[in-house]
């Protein structure tokens, strides 16, 4: 079990046999430089069956986002990808390359560190001082591989890099070429090659797009989950997924506790009850629902290591703790939810209030 | 049996429209039925002139309460219009075939009486059943793209085969249609007994008749009886100007059309043998009106926004986009993924400002008649115009003019334009004017717009005359109000459109609400607003004799709420305070009003110790003011208020509350200025700085000149000169002792009035 050994593969390799179903059962055109068609990749996106295979759905939300995206690529036009951090931006942006191209790991994950060389081409220095500038010396980026062989490149947290950096994204969308003025040669783009950037709106230390860089992006907004029922399909799944690879000893949640979780999630990020009968304070830290997943995960792997191995109240209390409360501010807030509302919802609740009550005594 | 062609249409549908011109010239019939009330044959001559400019409706509504109504609005892309339009270009009789309106009218009555399901439910179900994002875009794909007559033809039965399908539950409905569509064919049947060729005839109707108007030879057709014993409602007609907005939002077809703007683009693209140009033309408008309001926008842009929605359409299949397609792209390309950023713009491209317009003189109601007449009359023609223009009136008597008519011309133009003010027809905008309490005059700016001409049509309903329109209205709002001050608002509309009897019915609904009356602040709010009427009433030549009554009743009320709504916090006061005010300017403005209840109730007020004492301080500044408190019982209220066992707070609250009227008065009496300067040296540390608090608030808006005279008081008292008090207290305070009541925690606003003791 080559594959076990990897603590997490590539979505073209997890998904393998749905990525072959679909390029088997293709009917409709398929672009230059494309695996499957549009429709096929929408197919594999947001799920259905093809030739009686079930096609998992990995995104789950808003399907006209998806179709928006995906006719996005069509056109040759760059995709940017802005939300909230949980809104499955990296997580979209990887299976549209899986299904794509086959292959999601041409990527740049953008950092305030990030320089231009790292976008657009690099030297192996040794080489470069040793025999001068030569194809052999240049180091190639996920980008310009991208543009070599026609494929699509990812471009994670792009708004986390210096705007100079991000300025370097600019020319080669626009004139789809990159010129290495060193070995006087152009490289230009092959047909099918496009970028797929990923931005965060929330997190500070962000630093602001220019408008000359979102001119070349289609943008697309991904919302937060609409309601209770999808954000807990999507924990759920992605709460499977996970504990499947990080072989975790305890068993997957029980319904009610993702519901709870997400319960707890929903309410303090919207600053009010479900049912909007009452305010809530809302914590300083961003309650995505990515981090309902890694709490949930961080609690099963509490349940499997010291404790019954289902995830009980105990486990459950010491996560939401740890996610929830992030300064002293936070803690109020915490509290007072604890009191207010989670006291007062009944026995169902009564005993993840009592140990959450438990952890501030 | 050979039988006419039935031509099954989607309502406003642009490409309906295009596909039944081209048919009509294909089969050049004799004759041509469309399906719309029979009895608006009459309006066919007018809908056709060429000042005529669509969007127009025609309107059908009762004569007698309540009044009920139904619209038929025609757009320039709406099949039935187009249809009329080729009759009346061809010399091709053309009818209207539908139940006539006064039935239509009935049946609609019955309905609601019936039944509160909503009979548009069918095409929730329909939504559901169309998938993507409902049957709107559906249809669009199906219908209004489709390819040539015959594509259109298959697409629209299958529109009416599938609503026929959906709606077969609803018993209510299909007995409605079963009516209608035996009327039809007897309509059909005549039109064939006249001698018309079935084959040289064409009925135009939505296409759920279709299959229902096949049988007009079967024997449903409706038989002279049967006819007799339809319900019918008196009911009147006319042809009004429409507009593309309330095309959109209340078009009252189910069937209607979320984008008249948009559709209109398309129809103007089929005009022009293009299809394809509406997304072109409807993202390049988006993009002009970015620009046009500060959004810069690219040329690139735009053609990206056309090259994403048409891939949007691709991966449907389809070959043109649709307007969800389009919004998309607009939203993504032009927008940043930001719907809220092209939302004006989109507003504006799909349901756009378009207005229709009627020739002058073609079907006017009376109501109309009437607003023309009265123009006329008062000599107001010239401002029927579409540039805002202003009018200024002069209410008073003109005595330098021989007839009563025109002494009172202006007057009367007033009462014309608050008539319409009232009926919301949005003709005229009255100003402020400039001159403080000039009763006499007013300045309205006038300004005519085919929409105005819209709200009038609607007010038609209300009355045959612009006054009874108003009148009536008037008596509405009394009939809904849910408070005295909505009745109090009426009682001014009419004595401001000068119709006495509408005041008395406000005047009678405000009564029976009175009696039910607790909360004070309403009850002078209300006072407040009858007095100024009673008192500016005469100029408008409105007796203002019955309000009196209702105002005493009012007022006394008032007077015996007093002292109990006296019981509040320091944030409840404020109200309280003005309702004060209000009640003691009304007390003063009329004599007739119970003045003893007011002294009594102030009196009882200053005179307790368990009310807001603020409230008490301000009614011991009224009676003061009125000169019902002698300088002893003043003087000895002071004392007590101030006294040591008092609460320092409570204590600088009541001189807070006094302090807020007639300053003169107070600044002027020494004894007053003895007895805080006693009041406050009796005071502990911890006391004076309650006190403080309270003190600096009262005299926070205190000029400086008041500042003067109370240290010039203090200076006497304190045998010092007036001026170097007057000089500390107007001075800023020294750095140090700044720093001190900083400490102390009271500093921050103790900067510009201290009484440094």
């Amino acid at each position: 079990m080559e594959q076990q050994k990897v603590q997490r593969l590539p979505a073209e390799q997890l998904f393998q046999t749905e990525i072959d179903a679909l390029i088997a059962a293709e009917k409709d055109p398929v672009p230059t430089g494309w695996r499957m068609s549009p429709r096929s990749v929408r197919t594999y996106i947001c799920g259905g069956t093809v030739k009686g295979m079930t096609i998992t759905p990995k995104y789950i939300g808003n399907e006209r986002l998806v179709e928006i995206a995906i006719a996005t690529l069509v056109t040759d036009r760059a995709l940017l990808l802005i939300g909230e951090p949980g809104t499955a931006k990296s997580w979209l942006s990887e299976h549209l390359t899986a299904a794509i191209n086959g292959d999601s790991t041409k990527v740049i994950q953008g950092t305030a560190g990030t320089t231009e060389e790292q976008i657009r081409y690099s030297w192996n220095y040794a080489m470069l001082i040793a025999q001068g500038p030569s194809p052999e010396a240049l180091i190639k980026t996920p980008v310009y591989r991208a543009m070599e062989t026609g494929t699509i490149a990812r471009m994670e947290e792009i708004s986390r890099c210096a705007s100079e950096v991000q300025d370097a994204l600019i020319s080669i969308l626009s004139e789809k070429r990159i010129s290495i003025p060193e070995l006087s040669v152009e490289l230009p783009a092959k047909k099918g090659f496009s970028v797929i950037a990923t931005a965060n709106t929330r997190d500070k230390g962000v630093n602001e797009m220019s408008a000359a860089l979102k001119r070349r992006f289609n943008i697309v907004v991904l919302p937060a989950p609409a309601d209770l029922d999808s954000e807990m399909e999507i924990v759920k799944t992605r709460v499977e997924q996970l504990a499947g690879s990080l072989d975790l000893n305890a068993t997957l949640p029980a319904e009610e506790v993702v519901e709870k979780v997400c319960t707890i999630f929903r309410e303090l990020r919207k600053g009010e009850t479900m049912d909007g009968s009452q305010k809530v304070k809302t914590p300083g830290g961003v309650l995505s629902t990515a981090e309902a997943i890694s709490l949930l995960c961080g609690s099963m792997a509490l349940a499997g290591s010291f404790g019954s191995g289902k995830v009980a109240d105990a486990e459950l209390a010491a996560g939401l703790q740890g996610a929830v409360v992030k300064d002293e501010k936070d803690l109020v807030a915490w509290k007072e939810y604890l009191e207010n509302i989670m006291k007062k919802r009944g026995a169902r609740w009564a005993g993840l209030y009592r140990a959450c009550k438990e952890l501030n005594s | 049996m050979k039988e006419p062609h039935f031509f099954g249409i989607r309502h406003l549908s642009p490409a309906g429209a295009w596909y039944l011109r081209k048919f009509l010239e294909e089969k050049a019939p004799s004759l041509v039925l469309v399906e719309g009330p029979s009895d608006f044959c009459g309006l066919l001559g007018d809908m056709v002139k060429p000042e005529t400019k669509p969007p127009v409706a025609i309107l059908a509504y009762t004569n007698q309460v309540p009044v009920r109504t139904i619209l038929y609005p025609f757009a320039e892309y709406s099949p039935e219009y187009q249809a009329i339009l080729w009759c009346s270009e061809t010399k091709v009789p053309c009818r209207f075939i539908d139940l006539p309106s006064p039935v239509f009218l009935a049946l609609g009555d019955t309905r609601q009486k019936q039944e509160g399901q909503d009979s548009y439910c069918v095409y929730e179900e329909l939504d559901r059943q169309a998938g993507e994002d409902g049957h709107e875009t559906f249809w669009e794909r199906v219908m209004e793209q489709a390819g040539d007559t015959k594509g259109y033809h298959e697409g629209a039965n299958l529109f009416g085969a599938s609503l026929r399908k959906l709606s077969e539950d609803n018993v209510l409905e299909r007995a409605e249609n079963t009516l209608r569509e035996a009327y039809m064919q007897r309509q059909i049947r005549s039109a064939l007994e006249e001698g018309f060729d079935p084959e040289q005839i064409v009925v135009v109707t939505g296409s759920y008749h279709v299959e229902g108007l096949r049988g007009f030879n079967e024997g449903g057709a409706m038989t002279d009886e049967e006819l007799e014993q339809l319900p019918r409602l008196n009911a009147s007609h006319t042809l009004m100007p429409y507009s593309y907005y309330r095309l959109s939002s209340r078009s009252g077809y189910g069937a209607g059309n979320r984008a008249p703007a948009y559709y209109g683009l398309i129809w103007k693209s089929l005009c022009a043998g293009e299809i394809g140009r509406t997304a072109h033309e409807y993202l390049a408008r988006i993009a002009s009106y970015q620009r046009a309001n500060g959004t810069p926008v690219s040329s690139a842009e735009v053609i990206e926004a056309v090259r994403l929605a048409g891939e949007l359409a691709h991966m449907r299949g389809e070959s043109l986009p649709a307007l969800r397609d389009l919004k998309d792209a607009a939203v993504t390309c032009l927008g940043g993924g930001n719907p809220a950023a092209v939302s004006l713009a989109m507003a504006d491209t799909e349901i756009g400002t378009a207005i229709g317009a009627l020739p002058d003189g073609v079907s006017r109601t009376s109501i109309q008649e009437d607003f023309y007449r009265v123009l006329k009359d008062l000599r107001l023609e010239k401002y029927r115009d579409l540039t805002a223009q202003d009018l200024h009136l002069d209410l008073r008597e003109n005595r330098s003019v021989k007839s009563e008519k025109a002494a009172f011309l202006d007057l009367h133009r007033s009462f014309f334009l608050h008539d319409l003010r009232v009926l919301g027809v949005s003709f005229g905008a009255v100003q402020k004017t400039r001159q403080d309490n000039a009763t006499w005059a007013e300045h309205w700016i006038l300004r005519w717009s085919p929409e105005a001409e819209i709200e009038l049509v609607e007010a038609a309903l209300l009355g045959d005359t612009v006054e009874q329109a108003a009148s009536f209205r008037m008596k509405e709002r009394v009939e809904q109000a849910g408070a005295m001050k909505e009745i109090a608002e009426v009682i001014e509309d009419a004595f401001t459109c000068g119709i006495p009897a509408s005041a008395e019915y406000a005047i009678r609904g405000l009564q029976a609400m009175m009696v039910e009356a607790v909360s004070l602040e309403e009850l002078s709010a209300v006072a407040a607003r009858l007095s100024a009427v009673i008192r500016y009433g005469t100029i408008r030549q409105v007796d203002p004799k019955p309000l009196e009554p209702i105002l005493s009743q009012l007022f006394y009320r008032a007077c015996l709420l007093l002292p109990g709504a006296c019981v509040c916090d320091d944030a409840g006061s404020n109200a309280m305070l003005t309702a004060m005010e209000q009640l003691n300017g009304t007390a003063l403005a009329h004599e007739f009003l119970d003045q003893e209840a007011w002294l009594r109730a102030l009196l009882e007020v200053a005179g307790r110790d368990d009310l807001n004492t603020r409230l008490s301080g301000f009614g011991t500044a009224i009676l003061l003011e009125r000169r019902q408190m002698t300088p002893e019982r003043l003087k000895r209220e002071v004392r007590r208020r101030l006294s040591k066992g008092t609460p320092a707070d409570l204590g600088a609250g009541w001189f807070e509350g006094l302090a807020m009227k007639n300053r003169y008065a107070l600044i002027a009496r020494l004894s007053l200025w003895e007895s805080l300067d006693e009041y406050l040296d009796s005071l502990d540390e911890e006391e004076f700085k309650r006190a403080l608090v309270f003190l600096r608030r009262a005299f926070a808006d205190f000029s400086s000149l008041e500042k003067d005279e109370i240290a010039e008081n203090l200076g006497e008292l304190w045998q010092i000169d007036g001026q170097s008090v007057s000089a500390a207290v107007n001075a800023p305070i020294p750095k140090e002792e700044e720093e001190e009541k900083e400490e102390s925690g009271l500093g921050e606003d103790l900067d510009d009035f201290d009484f440094d003791i």
